[in-house]
């Protein structure tokens, strides 16, 4: 039934339409953190490869991997954890690219609470996200040997809303922050640098790989399919790069983008300025010690809390057949 | 005179007490600032500085009205930053899920009315579906609606809405519908009336006075659904996406300012529902 | 495809037991009553199984009711601790001191026509707003564990409650009030012997409507931070571990809950208002 709707729905569209449709599912809200797609479709990257590309903004409620599980999207950015939990659950999500090479996950504390490093979190409150962003601060945490289920010298997690609030009013000490986002909005409240402690997940060891492009396996396998992901790599790619050498006219067509109207375009500019930090040091390729390291970094902490992955991956949840190709030309 | 007196005392008394807190909930933020620069305020100089601050805690309520009235008349209302369009987005979802809602739960009603095992058998499901908070639900109806090929974002909103605003019809209707007493049907039998012309001469008319009454309460729910439904549906745009956005970003002069359009959306659906059942109910001849 | 045709010929069986059953004398008694509907619920069910088995819907799209069962059964702790969260912390609390507050701002203003007159159109007027929106501001001012959810749900539950209360306090007839006056009954005599029973059905109908806000606002509150246990924080977290069996889990056990909160209190309202005409089948 699934197949025969789906199936019907791409043949009304394929009548429809002479460019090759692709469906591209954010993993969260219209930000720069997807401006290389946003400037490929706003530069025309996208059309001169011949296709036609739609866009769906993500939200609190919309996991990527559920989207197009059900058909509602050929290709969609998550994070490496997210997507390999997925695989566990019988969803067979592979990585095709990898824009992103560092991850932005940050953890910040207000010195006022009087951490200094690690070993002052026993006994503290500290804001984690959830919805996938979970499993490297559980990883950490289980590295640090700190018990994260309430008990005596143990840590209290609290789920943080998607702001700094927390820390700002004092509920929790250390916060999750995205270094593009969130911790600009900690300086940007009137907290300076040196008021804080900040640690970064690659330096202790729990790096994760974070927006990454995936796909169904099983559509990986049309040779068609291949060469729309091998022309739709291609042209992201172009606009990530000229997403990094064009800061603020990325940050504009971002903006344009926002259906929301309650962007700014100077916490976009902020935004693209630190994204570009993270996209800069790939091609699209992924590195395979990387993903080496995120599968150590979930392994390391398999418990009831941390359900990302209870062994390691099978099958292909990477490939570099795509970006092989779409790099070679 | 003699009404909007009363009225306009305790909306003033609201505004003051809300002044009051915005200084008390504010000034926290004020004397950490003072305390993290090594300096002190005192209280009169604590005052003015809650009165204008980026991020407050509770905005009073001259910043609020600046930011609505900035939203609602400070651009094109085409604008993607006009209040009045993304309003009309949640209007437009809201009645959606209103119109569905009608259509829903007087069919519903009809054949519970008709059908006895319809109204032993469904009729405590749609009280149970209302103990079921929506917002459960929402992310799995955005789900199946997408599986089912639907990718519109409209159509979760609506169904939300509809979810939520077809039980007071539901209601009201059955209620109505069960108005004539045994006189009255026993009547039209003695005319040889035959069951739809005793339903459309008889129930339908009788069942009026209820549905009007019950479209108030179906609208806000209505309204209600769609906000709850705009939260998570990806938050594209509509005064729900907005609240989240500004939630998000931590901008609370745009929370607040989402939030009171609303409550002027809801005030306008409220007194147009109420004049269609003030005139509705003259035409029938029912005093108002 | 066999277990969708299995399921569609349960279903027409179902249906046609229940036309009997509803027909007959059977459906007169009280048992026969509750069998109706609950055969419908079991309908129901056994569709969406044969639909989700017959189709091959995958379990991250929508899950079969026999495995949301097993998941209800193994994560009973969990969910347990959820239920305690959400509903006995921050639904119930927040639901009696939101009902308690209007029923006292209802009696102080009782002897004020001038302030009923104020607050009641205001109150109409907020209790058809969608107080929802204020969620991510109470979580922000009251933190992030259960008080906060409370706090939504008293806000949630305040102004429809008062506005019923009032106008229930309204509801005695003037024959009545005068009855009372000409046999010196006290201003406390006429409220607490005539006034407060006849407002009893406006006050229950306000209860039954807070009660499904009550279960809303303290699941929605938990979307804008919470520990990391709750209902709320269950659906949201789950729904990104594509961890649906556990989010219908929770569902469930939400539908339960407020079924059997809106059901306690029909059932104090016929014991309480048993003289009202709606009361007598």
């Amino acid at each position: 039934m699934k197949k025969l709707i789906t199936a019907a729905f791409l043949a009304a569209m394929a009548s429809q339409a002479s460019a090759e449709d692709v469906k591209l599912q954010l993993k969260w809200v219209t930000q720069a953190q997807f401006a290389g797609y946003y400037v490929a479709q706003a530069k025309g990257f996208y059309e001169e490869e011949g296709l036609n590309v739609t866009i769906l903004p993500g939200g609190p409620d919309i996991a990527p991997e559920q989207v197009i599980a059900g058909g509602g999207a050929d290709v969609i950015t998550t994070w490496m954890p997210a997507a390999l939990a997925a695989r566990e659950r019988g969803l067979p999500l592979v990585n095709i690219a990898q824009p992103f090479k560092n991850g932005g996950l940050k953890f910040t504390c207000l010195k006022d609470s009087g951490i200094t490093s690690t070993a002052d979190f026993a006994g503290k409150t500290l804001g984690v996200w959830f919805f996938g962003n979970e499993y490297p601060f559980y990883a950490w945490m289980a590295k640090l040997g700190l018990a994260t289920d309430g008990s005596e010298g143990g840590v209290t997690v609290l789920k943080q809303a998607f702001n700094v609030d927390a820390l700002l009013q004092k509920q929790a000490s250390c916060i999750s922050v995205m270094s593009y986002n969130e911790y600009g909005q900690v300086l940007d409240a009137g907290i300076t640098e040196d008021q804080l402690v900040t640690f970064s997940y690659k330096d202790e060891g729990v790096a994760v790989l974070e927006d990454g492009l995936y796909v169904l396996e099983d559509r990986l396998a049309d040779p068609a399919f291949q060469e729309t992901m091998v022309k739709f790599v291609r042209a992201s790619m172009k606009g990530w790069k000229y997403a990094e050498a064009n800061v603020d006219e990325a940050a504009q067509i971002v903006v344009d983008n926002d259906q929301s109207g309650a962007q700014t375009l100077e916490h976009q500019k902020y935004m693209m300025g630190e994204v570009a930090k993270l996209t800069a040091g790939s091609n699209g390729a992924l590195d395979p010690a990387d993903y080496e390291m995120t599968v150590a970094t979930l392994l390391a902490a398999v418990s009831p809390d941390n359900p990302a992955i209870t062994k390691a991956p099978e099958g292909t949840a990477w490939t570099s057949m795509i970006t092989d190709k779409a790099l070679a030309q | 005179m003699n009404r909007a007196l009363p009225v306009l005392s305790v909306l003033a008394g609201i505004i003051a007490i809300w002044y009051l807190a915005a200084v008390w909930m504010n000034s926290t933020w004020v004397y950490d600032q003072a305390e993290r620069a090594g300096t002190t305020v005192s209280f009169a100089e604590m005052v003015p500085q809650t009165m204008n601050q980026d991020r407050p805690l509770l905005p009073p309520p001259h910043q609020v009205g600046a930011e609505l009235w900035k939203g609602l008349f400070g651009q094109a209302v085409t604008s993607k930053r006009s209040l009045v369009y993304h309003g009309y987005v949640t209007f437009k979802g809201t009645m959606m899920g209103f119109g569905l809602g009608i259509v829903f739960g007087v069919l519903l009603a009809m054949a519970i009315v008709r059908f006895r095992v319809m109204d032993m058998s469904v009729m405590p499901w749609a009280i149970i579906s209302q103990t079921v908070p929506i917002v459960a639900l929402a992310p799995m109806i955005i789900t199946l609606s997408s599986q089912l090929g639907l990718t519109d974002r409209d159509v979760p909103k609506a169904v939300i809405a509809a979810y939520l605003s077809f039980f007071p019809v539901l209601v009201s209707m059955v209620k109505g519908l069960r108005a004539p007493d045994q006189m009255q049907l026993d009547l039209l039998k003695t005319y040889g009336a035959s069951e739809g012309e005793t339903f459309l001469k008889l129930r339908l008319p009788a069942s009026m006075p209820y549905f009007f009454a019950s479209l108030k309460v179906a609208v806000a729910a209505s309204l209600v659904g769609t906000i709850v439904g705009e939260l998570p549906t990806g938050a594209i745009e509509g005064l729900g996406a907005r609240m989240l956005i500004g939630s998000q970003f931590g901008e609370p002069l745009i929370m607040w300012a989402s939030l009171f359009a609303a409550a002027i959306l809801a005030g306008l659906l409220i007194l147009v529902v109420g004049f269609v059942e003030r005139a509705a109910r003259k035409r029938m001849g029912v005093p108002a | 495809m066999s277990a969708l045709w299995l399921a569609v010929v349960f279903w027409l069986a179902a249906w046609a037991l229940n036309v009997w059953l509803a027909g007959s004398r059977v459906s007169k008694s009280g048992p026969g009553r509750a069998l109706v509907p609950l055969i419908f619920g079991v309908t129901v069910l056994v569709l969406w199984e044969g639909i989700v088995r017959g189709l091959g819907v995958e379990g991250v799209i929508l899950p079969a009711p026999s495995v949301i069962a097993a998941k209800i059964a193994v994560e009973m702790p969990t969910l347990w601790q959820d239920f305690v969260q959400t509903i006995l912390k921050g639904a119930i609390p927040g639901f009696l001191i939101g009902a308690g507050a209007a029923f006292l701002t209802a009696v102080a203003i009782d002897r004020s026509p001038f302030l009923q007159r104020g607050l009641l159109p205001v109150g109409n007027f907020v209790a058809a707003l969608p107080i929802v929106g204020l969620a991510p501001i109470l979580v922000m001012w009251f933190g992030f564990d259960w008080q906060s959810k409370a706090a939504v749900v008293v806000v949630m539950v305040f102004f429809p409650m008062l506005v019923n209360i009032v106008a229930g306090l309204q509801a005695s007839e003037r024959m009545q009030r005068d009855l009372m006056a000409t046999w010196g009954a006290s201003y406390l005599q006429t409220l607490v012997k005539l006034r407060l029973p006849a407002a009893m059905p406006f006050i229950f109908n306000g209860l039954k409507i807070a009660s499904t806000l009550a279960l809303i606002g303290a699941i929605v509150a938990e979307f804008f931070g919470s520990p990391v246990y709750g209902m709320g924080f269950r659906i949201s977290t789950e729904v990104g571990r594509l961890g649906l069996d556990m989010v219908w889990a929770t569902i469930a056990v939400a539908a339960l809950a407020g079924s059997a909160f809106y059901g306690l209190i029909t059932l104090i309202e016929r014991g309480v208002t048993f003289w009202h005409p709606s009361q007598r089948h």
